[in-house]
């Protein structure tokens, strides 16, 4: 974890863990219904002071507590144009799948990428502490998440650019005496096809590779 | 596979077993932009093999002189009546073509049907560049004499224009970005094309440019052209190095699949961040299910007829 | 016939309705009195930072904060002085500052630091600094200190 970024998340965890008093509260509106209070805001008195952390304008993240429920939203860094589009196909991944992921919300609450919706239930069922670890798991590797698949997305282009440019202009190469060809071989990164993914040796310029062997499933 | 090849493996691989082993087939295929093809013996003769394809723009290249391309090309073999509903036909009598290893360069140029058609307004701006170049600058100093601008509509939406000068040939491709996504990754992907001449090894690469909405002077005057924020043109500008006798070939093959080329790693990309985000999910759904407590509740028990038992 | 009744909230109109002011007790100074509190203290904070007595400074600040409902003026200032008094502090002095403070000023300075990170872009705000902070007082006062902030309705 980067030094920056520990602040950060230590405030998300104690300030988690300290709205994760969650019992069972069945609504004083209506008779049988037993709803997360957070959601329903029908009575003022169970619902606590939200609260923000925020590292700046763009990574923030939402407390709202309440007698039964914390809802937790979370603002992505979101640097440029390509790492808004790929944060939001990340969030959108993880709403589709909202069904497993239990206490994730299925929409995001305005202003904010990622909601998630804690219950009294799912404190009951599930270990307090791990749930506070899941979040900050997930804050952790979004970030890495979504700064590689950037890096990785730039390098390919830059791999799919030069072997289009190289191999098709090669022959020009040898018209020209003045700028001989001797450095392109080391220049060049080694492809190589292996199960299906590209794997790209690491050389002078990219430090990244394309791909790690991703198993699905 | 990084580069696409341009030569129709069907066409490739069916050829080379008819030929050896002549017997009735009917086949229908296509190949990048919209290319099709049918490869069949008429007549339930199993030694006439007739292929034909259809292309879209080929009245376009009929224009440019891709008669004379085919012609050249494939000479005995054009078919003189074409198949309806398609462009252009060749015929073989299996009796009657090359044999050992001409055969095998032979299937190699059918294969290439589609480049070869593809090849004539280039073949033509890289001819009317040489042949601008041979006349003399205008001594009063109006501007040198350009060649004519090639349009070439080889898919519904976007085009390739190649226009000659007295010292260069431009080429310019539209491409269409159908979604969000694939408009931004094509923008990173372009932006590195752009950049790679920065690299020595590439500095005799030809120019590329690239622009989002706007449309480049060469084609500006053109009626019909798109600006809206989908579209984007990227200009190649390719010098006589490039085109010499040596290399003209395999830059009309590279060139021609540029916008498939550029496309299909856009596509690759996001089957790739995919398939990434699949795996992370993976990742944080195990992370969560370890926060489930352990089996709260007790095993399953079975009465000893087998049947489960549960306290109501 | 008119439908507009159906979407009447009859909850509000019922006697026995929990009103927001009803949740703590208001704030016996009246909103001049606050506004004039809070620009003298702002005065006293920038005179103790310039002799570099931070707990002094402190000690000022946390002491009667406004809240409620009509003192946003008196808020604003409060906190800006509360800033003002993070930021010039240095990091390895934080501890030792927070230890002497009592347990109701923890409290309400941890109710600065997340107002101070919810107004991100409004006010002069050090998104590390208080983070560092937060950190801190986490560690001397404990989550205790966080769950008192999200109870109290007594918002600063």
């Amino acid at each position: 974890m980067s030094n920056a970024l520990r602040p950060y998340l230590a405030a998300v965890r104690s300030t988690l863990t300290a709205a994760m008093t969650l019992e069972n509260f069945a609504s004083q509106v209506v008779e049988r219904h037993n709803k997360p209070e957070v959601e329903a805001r029908a009575s003022r008195e169970v619902l606590l002071t939200p609260l923000v952390i925020s590292r700046n304008e763009n990574e923030r993240v939402l407390i709202e507590p309440s007698v039964n429920s914390i809802r937790l939203s979370i603002s992505i860094k979101q640097a440029d144009e390509i790492e808004k589009i790929l944060c939001h196909k990340f969030t959108r991944f993880m709403t589709m799948r909202a069904e497993s992921f239990i206490i994730l919300r299925r929409k995001p609450v305005p202003g904010y990428d990622i909601s998630f919706l804690i219950t009294n239930f799912h404190s009951e069922s599930m270990l307090k502490h791990k749930l506070v670890d899941f979040i900050i798991q997930f804050m952790e590797e979004v970030d890495k998440e979504i700064s590689e698949m950037k890096l990785s997305l730039n390098s390919r282009a830059r791999i799919v650019a030069e072997s289009y440019l190289i191999q098709s202009y090669e022959a020009c190469l040898h018209d020209l005496p003045t700028n001989p060809p001797t450095h392109t071989m080391s220049k060049r990164p080694e492809i190589c096809w292996l199960d299906g993914g590209v794997h790209i040796v690491e050389n002078r310029w990219s430090r990244v590779f394309l791909s790690t062997p991703v198993k699905s499933g | 596979m990084i580069l696409l090849e341009s030569h129709s493996t069907i066409i490739l691989n069916t050829l080379t077993e008819k030929f050896t082993n002549p017997s009735t087939i009917d086949i229908q295929f296509v190949d990048y932009d919209g290319v099709r093809f049918h490869l069949h013996t008429p007549d339930r003769k199993k030694t006439e093999i007739l292929l034909s394809m259809s292309i879209r723009c080929w009245g376009e290249l009929v224009r440019y002189g891709a008669l004379d391309v085919i012609g050249r090309e494939y000479g005995p073999y054009v078919a003189p009546t074409v198949e309806p509903g398609y462009d252009v036909s060749l015929a073989f009598d299996t009796n009657n073509v090359p044999q050992g290893e001409d055969q095998v360069a032979f299937i190699k140029s059918v294969a290439l049907l589609k480049r070869n058609a593809l090849a004539a307004p280039f073949e033509r701006a890289f001819a009317e560049q040489k042949a601008l170049e041979s006349t003399p600058a205008p001594t009063d100093g109006s501007p040198r004499a350009q060649g004519q601008l090639m349009q070439i509509h080889y898919r519904d939406e976007e085009a390739i224009y190649v226009r000659a000068s007295h010292d260069r040939v431009t080429v310019v491709f539209s491409t269409i970005f159908k979604e969000e996504t694939d408009r931004i990754f094509g923008k990173v992907f372009l932006q590195e094309f752009v950049d790679a001449r920065k690299l020595a090894s590439l500095q005799t690469a030809p120019q590329v440019l690239y622009s989002n909405r706007d449309p480049p002077l060469e084609i500006r005057h053109l009626p019909g052209l798109k600006n809206t924020e989908d579209v984007g043109y990227v200009t190649f500008v390719l010098f006589p190095r490039h085109f010499s006798a040596l290399t003209a070939e395999e830059t009309i093959s590279r060139i021609q699949l540029f916008r498939d080329y550029l496309h299909y790693h856009i596509k690759c990309s996001k089957a790739y961040m995919h398939s990434r985000l699949r795996h992370r999910v993976t990742e944080f759904l195990k992370i969560l299910n370890r926060a489930k407590a352990e089996n709260l509740g007790e095993k399953e028990r079975k009465t000893v007829t087998g049947r489960t038992f549960s306290a109501r | 016939m008119s439908t507009a009744f159906r979407k009447i909230d009859i909850d509000a109109l019922d006697e026995d309705v929990l009103l927001e002011t009803e949740l703590y007790e208001p704030d016996p100074r009246d909103p001049h009195t606050v506004l004039d509190d809070a620009k003298q203290k702002t005065a006293q904070v920038r005179s103790s930072l310039s002799r570099n007595d931070i707990a002094g400074a402190l000690n000022v600040i946390l002491f009667e904060p406004p809240y409620g409902p009509n003192v946003d003026d008196a808020k604003s200032l409060t906190l800006n002085a509360l800033l003002l008094i993070l930021n010039s502090t240095k990091a390895t002095d934080i501890s030792g500052i927070l230890r002497n403070l009592d347990i109701d000023q923890q409290d309400t300075l941890m109710k600065y630091l997340y107002k101070g990170m919810g107004s991100q872009g409004l006010a002069d705000v050090n998104g590390s600094v208080l983070l560092s902070w937060h950190e801190k007082l986490t560690e001397i006062a404990g989550i205790g200190c966080i769950v008192r902030v999200m109870t109290d309705r007594r918002t600063v």
